[in-house]
């Protein structure tokens, strides 16, 4: 086959490079100036500064001023003295003489550099506190032996909830199959390339789906509480959002990897648009559909007992309570409920997509 | 008295997305009731001018009609109309895995069956009985419950000969129809092919890479070199040096010491 220089970066990638640049020796700088501020003056004002104060002093306008100049210089000089990380990231490295292993480029030593600073900045910035962590241990132990010593008190209510925690997962995932069976057709990309309206509502789509994904299920229960009230629908409603979202990617992506043959042989026989998804498209997605919905019903099972403690129902929701008064043996015996369930949904889904595929 | 056109390709080309040019300006005419072979190397463009003559491609430019009709220009309930009596073998089959080999067959009917019927695969007494003869015509009449996947190779590319029958076509297209089987089950294949051309009188455009079968079963051949029409003549005429313009100066040919 013929094949071309690659084409030089057009300014798109360049700006982009620029702007990652900037960005990274920014960074940089201020994760340097946090060390230096945590490190060389820890005790100025008499006490040890906590990381948010430290945060808050830093001269943001000033290094990112100063990493924007850097990156600039390290954009133009990228002759001499190698690509940009940034420049990399964009795909728009100058053309090198020769492929240098990386501890021979700036750039190289360059991402060491900040991939340890990073780790020593973040040591700071999330207070990591190897000392109590070693030495506090008898404070949690009241937990941890509740925990060990679940009480009989909340077996049956417990049990009673947890049960509706599936039949909520299980509706969140019911309500979602139709909707997203519907909709992953309009989301694969191979099915909407013919014309420029299927291309537009694939693209909406896609967007659409990926914000609301975006969105914890923890979140939308928050927001379908205030709409029909604290309880199991307020749940299920929030996972059913989630669940149509993500049930709409995971379809849609198993309508992509399907073999086009059988459905040019059915486009072939002057079948229309139905009949083409229903003959050359269903019959090659229904083994991976399913799978992804059992999967997902395992997930809405998870998320259903947290979704709970905001007041969406099931188990969750008697576990809260349990938790602010530090009844640690009831807190015991609910969280073992959720443990086995959890666990048998897992074994259960496993077992059934591994029959499916 | 030549038979009326059943096919006529006009100055046809096809440039992909990416620059190649599959077809460049290729022009031919194929009479009711030949058996036309093309030929070429890999990558020569046949399939692509198989695609364009039932539209599973879009040309680029040039004027294709089938029956007197036009199919560059058609569109929608039209163009599905023109398919229907165009039916079409694939190199792989494509065959409905998951379905049976009876429901496979009746998918060549979906041109002329009610939507919401064949979605859920109820299809009329009447095409039931024909897809059941369109078996039989295979060989393949005791299979029908079968799964598509748990046949052969080239049983399941006799279920799609029976498919594109079950169309009733005036046309078959055949995309290499042979060519994913083992040589001895080859004929098997080609004849039943032969069999449509001779007695239903269907006409049939079929690529092909082997010279041995172009031999045996086209009336016709043509030739594509680089999406150009570099030869076309009747089957004995594809002599040592026509096949060379064809298939390069490289070529061996399993007949060149005996010739
Ligand atoms: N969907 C496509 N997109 C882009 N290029 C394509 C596509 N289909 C075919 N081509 C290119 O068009 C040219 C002709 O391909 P075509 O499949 O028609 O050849 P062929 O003669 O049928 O070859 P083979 O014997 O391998 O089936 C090739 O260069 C191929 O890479
Ligand atoms: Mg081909």
């Amino acid at each position: 086959m013929r094949r071309a220089a690659p084409p030089p970066p057009g300014p798109g990638a360049r700006l982009l490079a620029l702007v990652v640049d900037a960005a990274l020796l920014a960074t940089f700088l201020l994760m340097g100036e946090l060390l230096v501020r945590a490190l060389v003056f820890p005790m100025q004002e008499g006490t040890l500064r906590t990381a948010q104060e430290i945060l808050e002093k830093l001269h943001y306008a000033v290094l990112g001023g100063a990493g924007l100049l850097l990156a600039l210089a390290w954009n133009g000089a990228a002759g001499l003295v190698g690509g940009t990380p940034g420049q990399a990231f964009a795909g728009a490295l100058p053309q090198e003489p020769a492929e240098r292993p990386w501890d021979r480029t700036l750039r190289g030593w360059f991402t060491l550099l900040f991939v340890e600073l990073t780790f020593f900045t973040g040591w700071l910035v999330t207070e990591v506190d190897l000392g109590t962590f070693f030495t506090n241990f008898e404070k949690a132990s009241g937990v941890l032996r509740g925990l060990l010593h679940p009480s009989g008190a909340v077996l049956f209510e417990g049990l009673i909830l947890l049960a509706q925690t599936l039949f909520l997962a299980f509706m969140a995932t019911a309500f979602s199959i139709p909707i997203a069976f519907v909709l992953s057709f309009a989301a694969a990309r191979n099915l909407t390339r013919e014309s420029t309206a299927a291309k537009v509502v694939y693209t909406a789509l896609r967007t659409l789906m990926n914000l609301t994904r975006a969105v914890e299920p923890l979140v939308w229960a928050l927001v379908f509480i205030s709409w029909v009230g604290i309880g199991p629908f307020a749940g299920v409603l929030a996972l059913w959002v989630h669940s149509v979202a993500s049930l709409v990617k995971l379809y849609s992506e198993s309508i992509e990897s399907i073999d086009r043959g059988p459905m040019d042989a059915i486009k072939a026989t002057g079948a229309g648009t139905l009949q083409v998804l229903r003959y050359g498209v269903v019959p090659q997605v229904i083994p991976p559909f399913l799978s992804f919905t059992i999967y997902r019903w395992d997930i809405n099972v998870r998320m259903s007992t947290i979704i709970g403690f905001v007041g969406g129902g099931g188990i969750g929701y008697i576990l809260k309570p349990r938790v602010d008064l530090g009844e640690w043996g009831e807190v015991g015996t609910l969280v073992l409920l959720i443990a086995v369930a959890v666990w048998v949904m897992d074994l259960v889904s496993a077992r059934i997509r591994e029959r499916i595929v | 008295m030549t038979p009326p056109v059943a096919v006529a390709v006009e100055r046809l080309s096809k440039v992909w997305p990416d620059g190649i040019k599959a077809l460049d300006d290729v022009s031919l005419e194929v009479r009711e009731g030949e058996f036309l072979a093309v030929l070429g190397l890999s990558g020569s463009g046949k399939s692509t001018l198989l695609r364009c003559i039932n539209r599973l491609v879009d040309p680029t430019e040039g004027k294709i009609s089938i029956f007197g009709r036009d199919v560059t220009g058609a569109e929608g309930a039209d163009l599905r109309a023109l398919r229907r009596e165009v039916g079409m073998i694939f190199q792989q089959f494509n065959l409905v895995k998951r379905h049976t080999v009876r429901d496979n067959v009746l998918s060549g009917a979906l041109g002329r069956t009610g939507t919401l019927r064949s979605l859920l695969l109820l299809f009329p007494e009447a095409d039931r009985a024909e897809a059941q003869a369109c078996l039989e015509r295979v060989g393949m009449g005791d299979r029908g419950d079968s799964r598509a996947d748990a046949l052969s190779g080239g049983q399941q590319q006799r279920v799609a000969i029976a498919r594109a029958l079950m169309q009733r076509p005036k046309l078959i297209l055949a995309d290499e129809p042979v060519a994913s089987l083992d040589p001895a089950l080859r004929n098997s294949v080609m004849r039943h092919v032969e069999a449509l051309n001779r007695e239903e009188g269907i006409t049939v455009i079929c690529s092909l890479h082997d010279l041995d079968l172009m031999k045996r079963y086209a009336t016709r051949a043509v030739a594509l070199r680089e999406g150009k029409l570099v030869a076309e003549g009747k089957p004995e005429e594809f002599d040592l040096p026509t096949l060379r313009s064809i298939y390069g100066e490289e070529a061996e040919f399993g007949f060149e010491a005996a010739s």
